[in-house]
Order: structure tokens, then C-alpha cells, then sequence
């Protein structure tokens, strides 16, 4: 059996962001893995401890334009921690709905490229157009379809009046029909299943192994949701259940993934029926101790970690993330081994990489 | 038999090439390229993989130290003439990563570079009303460009678009420069006064600066097909003086309050306060301290 030594780029892989493997090849199949990263270094470390905080919101919601959201918030609740901030309650609610607004929008690209690259076009500009009325809508309530600008230190810094609370509970209403189906076609499909299931099969085991996480990790049996283990801002008053499934495969993963965006807009519901009155943000420019202090959330692609440590003065000293696509694309390894070379493209972007967080 | 007299235009080929971004550009590039109401195929345009055989190159993303070997190659893979678009403050200015060791931007030090779309991301409006400015670059400007279709179910009310700056409402107190990761807006004191400059080809459009302008002097405005010329680059700016004024006791050049920061300052404006208004903050605290005596004794 012939022995080869492969790289693949981001043409080759399908992907919108430049990243390269070198893969071993055993005839047809895939024997072993690297991942060649650094492409998108942008040496994020080193600019945070440039920028003081409020520059560092907006440079870190740039971290990667999909889980945008996640890093501001997760980031301000640092410094808000540091500063014994206790945040309006209507602000939790508010940083919950941007939180979920973006899954959504998230989940259903990576879907997107799923169908595109199992060859279902038209399935792939369906979902688009689906994700279309999230991106209208984020661009409605907050100005920009990508980057959304919600938070500040103390809070948020966007609010729903009736009529914004009215739009938003429709354009939630619309999605959830089409979304319904689209779990349907992602579970029931026989040229989507033929091509999805029993691919790329990470055990629960493996996924323990290599501490994998988000719907990575759901979709290979592991109950671990962050919003439900360790809940914060206001997700310990909002009622979900962990979307998991056992299969680990590429279908599981994306059925994990299709649960959770009709989970968001339920979520996103419950936030608005429950929107308690009161400001949506604390005092402008607080003054934040010197200290350090870790900070997780539940980010699309998985648990979300920062740690930040801080002298008194409004720049960081240190600011390190531990981002979910690290421990998911180690572990593509035992995904990819074994199968046909001609399927790693599929497999690779059923754990949504982010390489812009992970190369940052 | 009908027979159209002017042969259709060649279809033209777009090839994009991500140099380290934070994806937001791509992804909407890809939104923009799957909905077909944006209009890219009114324009006669479709996407290819192949560098070589593309007319318009597409780029995003700060050019990062590690991708500009890679990028280069692949730019040059692109037959000449060709028109190169960039997209996204990032391979404009660098945005928000200028100034790091890894990034190498702005990438008109390397490539020349046709036409600018400034956003961060640029909405798929902008981006199709900037590459049909590209496509009338590449056919000589016989042909008008196409409009990028209408905005169906859009609302654009909050819109973050290009920054408008009021000098008669600002206060020089920087707070605006203070909080913006792009470094777009900078302060020069001028002969005429304090001079403000926002340079929206840095802007990361995250409306900052507004949200912490204690007078509202910084605002976003709705506009968003900010596309133009490489030569205009530099010129894509919004700028203000803030003339000084005496103060009315002692002479001194000052800068005038306004009176968004007189409301923030008082409780109700009086004959009083409009005469503080006219003072600089030194004779302001001698009159001050006049009316704590006259109160006291």
C-alpha cells in the first residue's frame, strides 16, 4: 500500500479561513494528522496589553467575527468580577439575547457549509437564506450583521424598547418552522445520511480523552453546556436542556448544533417575556483593581475560557484565552483516521473550527 | 428571428484571498455571493477558484506576517491587468491589529491596489455597491454600474455607518480617542482651535466613541457604501476645528462649553451658569469660590 505525505489548504479544505494539514496517507485513507497553524496569528496577546479595556472590547470582539459576541462578554464579566460589579439584571438578560442571537446565526453557517460540501447546493442556499433573517435582524437591532457591539463595562449598551421587543419576537417566530425542518432534513435525509452517517466518528471516550467541547463534545454523549453547569448573567432563570447526542459522528454533531439554534430562539423568547425594567448598563468608567480573575462561558463552538490579571492602571498585564476549537482540533486526528482522504473536508468543518481564535 | 445587436459583456471572475482575518469579512463575502438578491450576478460576476483565471481579486484581512509569503504567491497567480479590491478596514489600514509584530498591513505596500470598501465587516450591500464600482474600473467606465438592488425586509434605523462629527458640540475632552481600538481619531491643536480628525478607513464602525461622547458630538450616521478610488484612500476623512474663544474675565483662549455638558453640569441653567459658560476654569473657580463666600458669611 503506498505511503504518501499530503498538505492540504484552505481551497482544499473547504474553509474560509487559511489553515493547512499535513496529512499521511495509506493508499486512499488517512493515517496520521498535523495541523499547520499560524496563519492567522495576529499576535492578539501582545495588542491587548496595548489597548487599555475599552479599546479591548472592541479589538477582542474582533478575535473572530462568528463567536463575536461571546469574547466582549465574556471579557467585560472579567472586569466586572474585578470590580465587584454586580450588572443590572435587564443587562444580563440583554448580553443572553445577543449571546443566543449569534448562536444561532454561527450554527446555521456551519451548517451551511456542510450541506455545500456534501454536494447539496440547494440545501446550502436554503440555509443561507434562513441565516439571513438572523443577519437582517442583528443588523436591525444592532447595527452591523457580524460585529454587534452589545456590551460595555457595567452592561450592555443596547436596549429593547416595546417595538424592537415586537420585531425581534417575529422575526424569532419565522425561523422556528424552517428550523424544525431543517432538523428534520439534517436527521431523515437519505443522500445527507449516507454521507454523514458513521463519519468522522469520535467515541465518548476519545472525546473525554482529549477534553473536547460544545457540540464536539454533545454530540459524542457529553453533557456539558457551561450555560447549564456553571450558569452566568442570566442563564441560572432560563430553562434549556443540554442538546446531546450519542452517535459522534458529522450528522450528530450537526444535529447538536440544530437543536441548540431552536433552543436559542426559545431562549431568546424567554429573556423577552422576562426583561425585567431598570438600566441596561452601571457607571461609564469604573475603576478596576489590581487582581486576576478567570471568566468561562458557553461560546457557539464550545466552553470559552479567559484569564485576565490586572495592576490597577486600565491596561491588562496579562489577558490569555483557552478558545473551544483547541481542544476540538486536536482531536481531528482520531476523527480522520482511517477514512478516505476525500472526506476530510467534511469531517475537519463538522467541529466548526475557528481559526481566528485559535491562531488569534 | 430576434437578434441582439450588442454582444453580452464577458462574464468577469472574482478570486478572494483571505490574508488572516477575523472571518467577518469572508463570511459575509459569502453571504453575499449565495443570496442572489444582493445582485453580484447582475453585474456579471461569479466567484472562481482558480487565481488564473480571475479578472477582479478580492482581499480581506490584515496581512499577517505568517500568511504574506502564501498571499503574495497567490496573488501573483492572478493574470495582469486585474483589479484589486480590498475589503474590510484590515487590508486597508490594518484596523484593528495595526501595529502588532505579526501583521504587515496595510497591503498597498505590497500589491497595487485598485479600490477600497471600508467596514468592518461592510454589509453585502456595500460590498456588491463597491465591486460594481471595481467592474466599471475594469470596462473603462463606459458602462454605468448597477445598483445593488433593493433592501428587502431590512431595517436600517441603527445602522453604524460613517461617523459624523459636530465640532459645535464637542468639548475636546478625548474621551472619544480613549476608547477607539482602531487609533482613527486623533487631536491637533491648531491655530484656529482644537482640530479633530477621524479617518473612517481605520474605523471599526463600533460605535465606541459615540456611546462614550458625553455630548453627543460623535454620532453614527447611516451611510454605508463608502467604497472609493486607492487615490481617495487618505482623503476619507471627518474633520472639525473647535475654535477657542476668550474667556470673558481674563482673556485667555479657551475652548467654548457647550451647553449639552452645562445640562450634565447643573441642575437648571440660570443667569449664573450662562456667565460661568463664558469663563475659563480658573476665573470659573474664582467666581465659585466668590459665591461660597458670599453664602457662608
Amino acid at each position: 500500500m503506498s505511503r504518501t505525505v499530503i498538505t492540504l489548504g484552505p481551497r482544499q479544505l473547504g474553509l474560509e479561513e487559511p489553515m493547512y494539514f499535513r496529512v499521511q496517507t495509506a493508499g486512499d485513507r488517512v493515517a496520521g494528522l498535523e495541523v499547520l497553524a499560524g496563519q492567522v496569528h495576529r499576535g492578539l496577546e501582545h495588542l491587548t496589553l496595548k489597548r487599555n479595556f475599552y479599546q479591548n472590547i472592541t479589538l477582542l470582539e474582533r478575535l473572530c467575527s462568528l463567536c463575536s459576541n461571546s469574547h466582549p462578554s465574556t471579557f467585560c464579566t472579567a472586569l466586572e468580577e474585578l470590580a465587584g460589579m454586580v450588572v443590572p439584571p435587564r443587562a444580563e438578560y440583554l448580553r443572553a439575547v445577543a449571546d443566543e442571537i449569534k448562536r444561532i446565526a454561527s450554527h446555521l453557517f456551519n451548517c451551511a457549509v456542510v450541506a455545500h460540501i456534501v454536494g447539496e447546493h440547494a440545501l446550502f442556499r436554503r440555509v443561507m437564506e434562513l441565516r439571513e433573517t438572523v443577519q437582517q435582524t442583528k443588523e436591525a437591532i444592532y447595527g452591523n450583521r457580524m460585529d454587534l457591539a452589545a456590551n460595555c463595562i457595567g452592561g450592555v449598551r443596547y436596549d429593547l424598547d416595546a417595538g424592537r421587543v415586537g420585531y425581534l419576537k417575529s422575526q424569532l417566530e419565522g425561523l422556528k418552522a424552517p428550523l424544525e425542518e431543517l432538523y428534520r432534513v439534517f436527521a431523515d435525509d437519505p443522500a445527507l445520511a449516507a454521507a454523514t452517517v458513521g463519519v468522522g466518528v469520535l467515541t465518548r471516550e476519545q472525546a473525554q480523552a482529549f477534553g473536547v467541547v460544545g457540540p464536539v463534545a454533545r454530540a459524542a454523549g457529553i453533557d456539558y453546556d457551561v450555560r447549564e453547569k456553571s450558569p452566568y448573567g442570566a442563564y441560572d432563570r432560563l430553562s434549556f436542556q443540554v442538546a446531546v447526542q450519542a452517535a459522534g459522528d458529522v450528522r450528530a454533531r450537526a444535529l447538536v448544533r440544530l437543536v441548540e439554534a431552536r433552543q436559542a430562539v426559545s431562549l431568546i423568547e424567554q429573556c423577552l417575556d422576562q426583561l425585567p425594567e431598570g438600566p441596561v448598563a452601571l457607571m461609564s468608567f469604573p475603576e478596576i483593581p489590581a487582581g486576576e480573575v478567570i471568566a468561562k462561558s458557553e461560546a457557539p463552538r464550545g466552553e470559552l475560557i479567559y484569564y485576565l490579571r490586572t495592576d490597577g492602571t486600565d491596561l491588562p498585564v496579562r489577558l490569555k484565552w483557552r478558545v473551544p476549537s483547541y481542544p476540538n482540533w486536536a482531536a481531528l486526528g482520531e476523527m480522520l483516521k482511517g477514512e478516505p482522504v476525500s472526506r476530510i473536508p467534511l469531517i475537519v468543518n463538522s467541529i466548526d473550527p475557528c481559526i481566528s481564535c485559535t491562531d488569534r | 428571428m430576434h437578434t441582439c445587436k450588442v454582444p453580452p459583456l464577458p462574464k468577469l471572475r472574482l478570486y478572494r484571498i483571505n490574508t488572516g482575518s477575523c472571518n467577518g469579512c469572508d463570511v459575509e463575502l459569502a453571504a453575499t455571493e449565495a443570496i442572489t438578491r444582493f445582485g453580484l450576478d447582475r453585474l456579471g460576476l461569479s466567484f472562481t477558484a482558480d487565481p488564473t483565471q480571475a479578472d477582479l481579486v478580492l482581499i480581506t484581512g490584515p496581512l499577517t506576517v505568517s500568511s504574506r509569503e502564501k498571499v503574495l504567491a497567490e496573488y501573483a497567480e492572478v493574470p495582469d491587468p486585474k483589479i484589486t479590491v480590498l475589503i474590510g478596514v484590515c487590508p486597508i489600514s490594518g484596523g484593528a491589529f495595526r501595529d502588532s509584530y505579526a501583521v504587515v498591513a496595510p497591503l498597498d505596500e505590497f500589491v497595487p491596489v485598485d479600490l477600497n470598501i471600508p467596514g468592518c465587516p461592510p454589509r453585502p450591500q456595500a460590498i456588491v455597491a463597491g465591486i460594481a464600482k471595481a467592474v466599471q474600473l475594469w470596462r473603462g467606465g463606459e458602462h454605468p454600474p448597477v445598483s445593488p438592488g433593493p433592501e428587502e425586509g431590512s431595517l436600517t434605523e441603527n445602522l453604524r455607518g460613517r461617523m459624523r462629527y459636530r465640532a459645535e458640540a464637542c468639548v475636546g475632552c478625548r474621551i472619544c480617542q480613549h476608547v477607539c481600538a482602531g487609533g482613527a481619531i486623533r487631536f491637533d491643536e491648531e491655530e484656529a482651535g482644537l482640530g479633530f480628525t477621524l479617518w473612517h478607513n481605520s474605523c471599526l464602525f463600533c460605535g465606541m466613541c459615540s456611546h462614550y461622547c458625553p455630548t453627543g458630538a460623535l454620532a453614527p450616521t447611516r451611510e454605508w457604501d463608502l467604497a472609493h478610488r486607492q487615490a481617495e484612500k487618505y482623503r476619507q476623512v471627518e474633520k472639525g476645528v473647535v475654535p477657542r474663544i476668550p474667556c470673558s474675565a481674563c482673556g485667555v483662549p479657551m475652548l467654548p462649553v457647550v451647553p449639552e455638558l452645562m445640562k450634565k453640569g447643573y441642575r437648571a441653567l440660570s443667569a449664573e451658569t450662562a456667565r460661568l459658560q463664558t469663563l475659563c476654569s480658573e476665573c470659573r473657580q474664582v467666581r465659585s469660590l466668590e459665591g461660597v463666600k458670599r453664602c457662608t458669611t
